[in-house]
This record gives C-alpha cells, structure tokens and sequence, in this order.
C-alpha cells in the first residue's frame, strides 16, 4: 500500500488546539509519527527576564490556560525560596484549597475535551457547566473568571470573603452530587469502555523510560504524586490517596482524572474544616526597590497534569536570570505521544492525544 | 544517604563539587567530559528520572552552563539531583545523553534551536519551537528583544494615512 504523509491539526475537530501532528501513515496504521508543536509559541522565558520579580505574575499564568493556578505557585515558591520569606499558615491552607478548586475545574476541562472527542455530547456540556461553577468561585475570590494572579510571594492577596467557605461547600456538593449521573453516562458507558481500554497502552517500563508524569505515569502502576514527596502548602497536614490504576491505557487515564477529582473535592473539605485564623499576606519589600540575592532553585509541585517544575536563576538584581520551567505536558507531548501513535490508527490520534492530557501553550511557553 | 552518596560521587569523579542547596537539593558542578558517566552512575542510583535540561547564558564569564536535573521515580526519595556544568560561548558543544535518558532529545532540540548549542549525536536537530531562523539564537542574552522586533515590524509597509 503507498505511504502519505498526513497533517493532523493544528485546526482539527479531534484535537484541544494549538499543536500539530505529522503522520506517515499507510492505509489506516501510522507508521511514524512527529509532533510539532510552536503555534503558541509566546517566548515568556525571555519576556520574564525583561520584567522585575512582580510584574512576572500575569505573565506565569498565562503559560497554561487551562489551570493557571499551579503556575502562579511554582513561580511564587521559587521567588519565596530565592528570597527566604516565610508564609503564613493561614495562607498555607488557603493556597491548599485554592490549588485544588483549579485542579477541580481543569479535571473538569479536560473531562469536556475527552467526551466531546468521543461524541459524548451530554457528559462534555455537564462538565463544562460543573467548571462554570467553579470558575464563579473563582470570580468571587478574586475577580477574574481564568487568569486569577491570586498567589503572591509571602502568602495570598486577599483574605476569603464573607461566607465563601459555605460556598464552596455548596458548590461542590452539587458537582459531587452529580458523579452518580456522570458514571451512568461515561464512565460505565459500554461506548467509552470499548472505544477506550487498550488504546495508547503504556508499559510501566516504558513509562519510567521515556520519564512519564502525572495520570500517565499513575495508570501504569506507580504511585507518584509531588503532594506526598515533597508536600508543600499545607498537603503535609491533610491525608489524601493517590488514585492508582495498572493497565496504563486511556481508560485508565481517564477513570484517574475522575478519581482524582473526587479525592480533591475530600481534601478541600478536609483543609476548610482544618483552616487556622490569622493573617494571609508576609510584607514583601516595595516592588520597584525588590534586589533577591544571588543564587539558584529548582522548585516543583503537582499540577493537575502532573510535576510541574521551574529552575530559576537570580543574579542578584530585580529581575530574573533565567526561568526554565518543566512543564509536564512537554514530556507526555513530545515524547510519550510520538511513541504511542507508532502502530495506532487514525482514528485513535485524537483519543491518545487527548487521553495524554496535553496542554499546547504548555509545550509552546 | 546524602553523605554516602557525595562521598561516593567524590572518590568516583574528579573535579567534581558537591553541595547541597536548600531542602533535598544536591548541586554537583563538574566538567563536560564526565557527564555522560556521572549520569549513567547516578541511574544506577535508582535516579532514573530526567527531570529536565536546561542552559543559562553567563554572557560576563563568556560561559554556558548547562544543566540536568535528575530525580527519582521512587516516592520515599525527595532528593533532586542538578548537574552543572561550564562550555565556551565561542565554541558551544555537548554530547547528547539520549542514549542515557531518551525523553532528552525535545529538550536537546530546544537548547540547540534557543541558545545555539550544538548537540553532537542527536539524532534530529530541526526546529522545534520557533518559526524562523535568527542570527543571534533568541534566548542568548546579547539577542535584543527590543531591537528586534522594531526591526521586524517597522519593515513592514505602512497601509493608511501617515500623520
């Protein structure tokens, strides 16, 4: 049969945007496969050395639109390590609750992309609504529906407004509520369970190889999770399990996102009934006077798609050397996927994409 | 386990510096020639997980440092690993360590496309990122981001009424 070459996306109906795939196929099997990412490609790493130490924060969560939030943590915490500053237990919790709201509502993103690709129209317009809810959360606490530039070095910006504690417990009673109807619809969907199990199957020696991180590494049997190796915020004060499954294929992966998702909502209940009293902010130095001494770090922690790191260097003056961050959806984008369309068909591109949970402003940065 | 471990990478590598940077941060500094070894030895060490590659441009000491980080999958061990180490800006070169860890090449692709490092081994250097070629590799610190893009938009022909 002759071999083609095949462009899939950037504008396709089975991909989330923003990224490309170059398929040799022959017939319907592909036989090589390149990803091809740069059409968001912004040069934040460069713009960010061009900026003092505060101004950076709009542009941090502008990297993943999805869940800007753990973008804005891991920039915090590496301007809080550079500099020493401490924060406060309040803010801890707060931090806590916050990072697992958007944990939450880009589940839910990613829950909306993976049914609309499968044709699940009713699930994918459900969780679309179910993170509308959330993002009025969000709205509330600080007034922006997606880039919410909430985290600040030293703690957050504002303290929770009045009664917002009981509205969260509101909302997510009612998302929760509907995870009965959601496994009714999807997840025990005789449809998702055939069209699903055993597509983009990754071994757990593969994924250990090719340095897999969050669902994908958890769906083949380990348990890895920042939250518990390295606990920040205040994840050392709360118990929570890491949702494991072993095949490694996108069935697994997706019933993980839905796992995870339920312990969060959990931990979120747990932390409001923990949360301390007290102040929320440590004063940090006028912004426009703000020198962080010389030196190094590398900081980490567990975004919705996995370890999310950033190397940041500091000469010494009031902006950043450098920033490199490790974002995971660079490792599973350019790496895992290349590997795991070898041999799959074309009508599974988008489902292993998908399934992969990739981000493309992420690769792109 | 630090202790050991350091002593270890001493008495095996010369040259090399170890010290430990905040919590359950070791930076090793160590020369370009012992990478791909001190790399392997550390797999070896259960540290079987690239967390990234990355380069810094030291325009003052006319130096790039290149560096690795490694960690481990095991989640008991906290522990990340950052290798550093100096070339020539003149002459930029490394050797590639997709042999070693294979989820290098994107990253390998980016300091070669960002920096201009020349990655001797790797198997395809194309460009990964950007949508044109630049003299100055754009994330060199003497690329100047202003300059550039007056030049680049200000050739472009003015449509309209000039005031």
């Amino acid at each position: 049969m002759r071999e083609l070459e095949l462009y899939f996306g950037p504008q396709h109906m089975g991909m989330v945007g923003n990224f490309s795939i170059t398929l040799s196929v022959e017939g319907d099997k592909i036989l090589k496969a390149t990803s091809n990412p740069g059409y968001l490609h912004r040069g934040f790493e460069k713009l960010m050395e061009y900026r003092t130490w505060i101004q950076n924060f709009p542009l941090v969560c502008r990297i993943n639109v999805i869940e800007p939030d753990s973008m804005e943590m891991v920039y915090a915490m590496a301007v809080e390590k550079l500099n020493k500053i401490e924060v406060p237990e309040r803010a801890n919790f707060i931090r806590s609750v916050y990072l697992e709201l958007a944990r939450v509502g880009s589940h839910l993103f990613g829950l909306w992309a993976y049914s609309n690709m499968l044709g699940f129209d009713t699930a994918a317009q459900w969780a679309m609504y179910h993170r509308d809810l959330i993002l009025d959360l969000f709205e509330e606490l600080t007034g922006a529906r997606v880039y919410h530039i909430y985290i600040n070095p030293g703690g957050v910006r504002r303290d929770f407004p009045k009664g917002f504690k009981e509205k969260i417990v509101k909302t997510l009673h009612s998302i929760g509520g509907c995870v009965p109807d959601y496994n009714d619809v999807f997840f025990n969907n005789r449809v998702f369970y055939e069209r699903a199990s055993g597509i983009g199957k990754l071994s757990q020696g593969d994924a250990i190889k090719y340095g897999a991180v969050g669902q994908t590494l958890n769906a083949t049997g380990i348990s890895s999770d920042i939250r518990k190796i390295e606990p920040y915020a205040a994840y050392d004060k709360v118990d929570f399990n890491i949702p494991v499954r072993e095949n490694g294929d996108a069935h697994s992966r997706i019933l993980i996102v839905r796992d995870e998702m339920i312990e969060s909502v959990h931990m979120i209940f747990k932390l409001l009934d923990q949360m301390p009293e007290g102040e929320v902010w440590n004063r940090t130095p006028n912004p426009f006077k703000w020198n962080i001494p010389e030196g190094e770090t590398y900081v980490r922690v567990e975004s919705s798609r996995g370890e999310l790191g950033l190397y940041m260097v500091s000469d010494g003056g009031d902006k950043p050397y450098r920033v490199h961050f490790k974002t995971p959806s660079y490792n599973n984008g350019l790496v895992i996927l290349e590997k795991l369309l070898k041999g799959a068909n074309i009508a599974d591109v988008g489902n292993i994409m998908i399934s992969l949970y990739i981000i493309a402003p992420e690769i792109d940065r | 386990m630090n202790e050991s471990l350091t002593s270890e990478i001493h008495n095996t590598f010369k040259n090399t510096k170890c010290s430990i940077i905040g919590d359950n941060r070791l930076l090793i500094k160590t020369e370009n020639e012992v990478i791909a070894a001190l790399l392997k030895f550390l797999k070896d060490k259960n540290f079987n997980r690239l967390a990234m590659v990355s380069c810094v441009d030291w325009i003052k000491r006319e130096t790039f440092e290149i560096i690795y980080i490694v960690a481990s999958f095991c989640i008991e061990n906290p522990l990340n690993i950052i290798i550093k180490t100096e070339i020539s800006r003149k002459k930029p070169e490394i050797n590639t360590i997709i042999d070693i860890f294979e989820n290098a090449e994107p990253y390998e692709r980016e300091i070669h496309e960002l920096f201009g490092v020349n990655v001797i081994g790797h198997p395809r250097l194309i460009p990964l990122l950007l949508e044109r070629e630049y003299k100055i590799p754009p994330l060199r610190k003497d690329f100047d981001m202003r300059k550039y893009s007056k030049e680049l938009f200000d050739s472009i022909p003015f449509i309209g009424d000039k005031k």
